[in-house]
C-alpha cells in the first residue's frame, strides 16, 4: 500500500469576492501521476499553487505527513518543485542556462555557502538528459520557448524533490517540440523516483505515463479517478461544455472537437 | 589640466567630495543592477521622492533630514513591498498615485518652509563640495552594507533576480532578501540625498545596470561594469562641474548618460542578437 504523501481537506481559496477553488478534497498518493485538467478558469493553476505554498487557502492541506500553509520552511519548499508554464526572462538578462539551471540548488546549499563542482556537474547531467547540455554557456533569455522549458525541467529536478508540479508545461509550444517534452516528462517520471501534478487543458498533449485525472469545473472537484475513464466523449463534453467525441487509434484515445 | 587636479587634491573639501563622489556612485549603481533587472525603475523613483519629501519635512520640523528622508522611504517600502506581491492590482497606477503624492508633500513643504530654501533646493539637486563629515560616515556606512549583502547572499541574489517565484519555490528565502533590499534602497536613497539630491538620483538608480546591461552576460561582471560606470560618471561629473563651475549632480548626470550612450552604441550584445535574427533557425521559430 503506497503512502499518501499529499492530502487536502476542503480546501478554498477565496480572492476578493470571487471563489477561485470550494471546498477541494484530495489525496496524492507516493508516485502518482496525476493530471489536473478543466476549462479555463476552473481552479488548475491556484490548486497548484496551493500546494507549493504561492498562495493563501482555508482547509487542511497535509504534505509529507504534515499540517502546512502557504508559509512553508526551507525543507518543505525543497520537496516541492515547480515548472511554470513559461519562463519570462529579459533576453539580455545577464544568466547562462548552466547558471540557471543550479539555482535549482541554491535552497538545498544553503545560506553563505558557495555552489561548487558537485552542483554543476550535476547541472550539466540534467541538462543532458533533457537534451539541451550543448547550450549550458549560451544566455538563457537567448533560448527558444522549448529549450527554455527544458532548462526550467532541469532546474526542477536538480531541486530533489518528492512532488513536482508542471503548470501547462507544453502551452505555447509547437506541436513537435511539445511531444518532445512531454516524451522528455515521461523519462523523468520513469527514471526519478516522483510525484507529480500535471495542470493542462489539452488532453490530445497528455503524458503516456499519467495514470489518474482530477477534474475541476467552477473551482469545484468535478471528477477523480482513471485516465481512461476521465476521456470520454461524455465526461469532456459536460465538463468543457462543448460537444466532444474521442476516438481510438493505435492503442491511444484521441479526443475530437467535432 | 592633470597639475591641476592634483593640485586641488590637496585641498581638504575636494578630497573629502571625491571620496562622496566614489561612495556615491558604488551605492546607486550597486542598487541599479536590481532596478534594472528586477524592472523596478518606478520604485526607484518613488523611493527617491520619499526621501526627498520626507527630508524637507523634517527641515520644516527641525529633524535631521536624513533621518526623516530614511523614515519615509520606510514606509513606502511598507506599503510597495506588499503591492508588489499581488497580482490583482496594476502596481503602476498605484505607484503613480504614491509618487505624485510625495511630490505634493515635497512642494508644500518647500512653500510653508519660512527659513532660507537654499538647504531644501540642495536636498533637489545635491551638492558634492559641500559636504558634512557625518554625511560622509552614513553614507560610507550604508554603502559597506549594501556591498556586503552583495557579496554574502550573491547566490541568492542571483536566483532572485533570475525569478522571485522559482527562487522562493527552491527554498531560497526570496522574501527577506526582496524586504531587504527595499530597505536598502530607502537608505541608499536617503543618504545621496546631500550628494546628487532626491531628484537628480534617480538617473543613478537606472544608468549604470543599463549601462552593464549593454555589456555583459555574467552576473558577476555586471555588478562591476555598473558599480564601475557609477564610480567613473560620479567621479568624471566632479571634474567637469569643478572645471566648469558648474552644479555638480548635473554634470553627473550627463556624464553618466553619455557612459550609458556609448555602451549601447558599443554594445556586444545588440550586436549578437541582431545577427541571429538575419540568420533564423528551427529553433528560433519556436520561441
Amino acid at each position: 500500500m503506497m503512502q499518501d504523501i499529499l492530502t487536502l481537506n476542503h480546501v478554498t481559496v477565496r480572492k476578493q469576492k470571487s471563489l477561485l477553488l470550494s471546498g477541494i478534497d484530495l489525496c496524492v498518493a507516493q508516485n502518482d501521476f496525476v493530471g489536473v485538467i478543466g476549462p479555463n478558469g476552473a481552479g488548475k493553476t491556484t490548486l497548484l499553487n496551493v500546494i507549493g505554498g504561492f498562495e493563501k487557502f482555508t482547509g487542511d492541506l497535509f504534505l509529507f505527513g504534515k499540517t502546512e500553509t502557504w508559509r512553508r520552511s526551507r525543507r518543505t519548499r525543497l520537496r516541492v518543485g515547480y515548472v511554470p508554464q513559461h519562463l519570462q526572462i529579459d533576453p539580455g538578462f545577464p544568466i547562462l542556462a548552466v547558471e540557471a539551471v543550479i539555482t535549482g540548488a541554491i535552497g538545498r546549499v544553503g545560506l553563505f555557502r558557495k555552489t561548487g563542482k558537485p552542483e554543476r556537474k550535476e547541472a550539466l547531467r540534467l541538462m543532458d538528459m533533457m537534451r539541451v547540455a550543448h547550450l549550458a554557456d549560451r544566455p538563457l533569455g537567448q533560448l527558444s520557448g522549448g529549450e527554455k522549458q527544458k532548462v526550467s525541467l532541469a532546474r526542477a529536478i536538480l531541486q530533489k524533490p518528492d512532488i513536482l508540479l508542471l503548470d501547462e508545461p507544453t502551452a505555447n509550444l509547437d506541436i513537435a517540440v511539445q511531444k518532445e517534452v512531454l516524451n522528455l516528462i515521461d523519462e523523468i517520471s520513469e527514471r526519478e523516483d516522483l510525484t507529480i501534478l500535471y495542470v493542462t487543458h489539452d488532453f490530445n498533449m497528455l503524458p503516456s505515463r499519467m495514470g489518474r485525472a482530477v477534474m475541476l469545473k467552477d473551482s469545484v472537484k468535478y471528477f477523480d479517478g482513471g485516465i481512461r475513464e476521465a476521456l470520454t466523449g461524455d465526461m469532456l463534453s459536460r465538463l468543457f461544455e462543448y460537444p466532444l467525441e474521442t476516438f481510438e487509434r493505435n492503442g491511444r484515445r484521441f479526443v475530437s472537437y467535432g | 589640466m592633470v597639475e591641476q587636479i592634483l593640485e586641488a587634491l590637496t585641498y581638504p573639501p575636494i578630497q573629502r567630495a571625491v571620496l562622496a563622489c566614489i561612495l556615491c556612485g558604488a551605492s546607486c549603481a550597486l542598487l541599479s543592477v536590481f532596478v534594472v533587472l528586477m524592472r523596478m525603475p518606478l520604485i526607484g523613483v518613488s523611493m527617491s521622492h520619499a526621501a526627498f519629501a520626507g527630508a524637507v519635512v523634517g527641515m520644516l520640523l527641525d529633524v535631521n533630514p536624513f533621518l526623516s528622508g530614511f523614515i519615509l522611504c520606510l514606509l513606502t517600502a511598507a506599503v510597495l513591498g506588499p503591492l508588489s506581491d499581488r497580482t490583482d492590482i496594476a502596481p503602476e497606477n498605484l505607484l503613480g498615485i504614491l509618487l505624485s503624492f510625495l511630490m505634493g508633500i515635497a512642494f508644500l513643504g518647500m512653500g510653508i518652509l519660512t527659513k532660507t530654501k537654499a538647504g531644501a533646493l540642495n536636498l533637489m539637486w545635491g551638492s558634492l563640495l559641500t559636504l558634512s563629515g557625518g554625511d560622509l560616515a552614513v553614507l560610507a556606512i550604508v554603502t559597506g552594507i549594501l556591498a556586503g549583502f552583495v557579496i554574502l547572499f550573491f547566490k541568492e541574489i542571483r536566483a532572485v533576480l533570475f525569478n522571485r517565484r522559482l527562487a522562493a519555490s527552491g527554498g531560497v528565502p526570496e522574501r527577506l532578501i526582496y524586504y531587504a533590499l527595499l530597505f536598502l534602497t530607502g537608505a541608499v536613497v536617503s543618504s545621496n540625498l546631500a550628494t546628487v539630491g532626491g531628484l537628480l538620483i534617480f538617473a543613478l538608480l537606472v544608468q549604470p545596470g543599463a549601462t552593464a546591461m549593454q555589456l555583459t552576460y555574467n552576473l558577476k561582471s555586471f555588478f562591476c561594469i555598473s558599480t564601475a560606470s557609477g564610480i567613473l560618471a560620479c567621479v568624471l561629473g566632479l571634474v567637469v562641474s569643478y572645471f566648469f563651475d558648474i552644479p555638480s549632480g548635473a554634470s553627473v548626470i550627463l556624464v553618466s548618460t553619455l557612459l550609458f550612450t556609448l555602451a549601447f552604441v558599443f554594445s556586444p550584445k545588440r550586436r549578437t542578437t541582431t545577427l541571429k535574427k538575419r540568420k533564423p533557425s528551427y529553433e528560433n521559430e519556436s520561441r
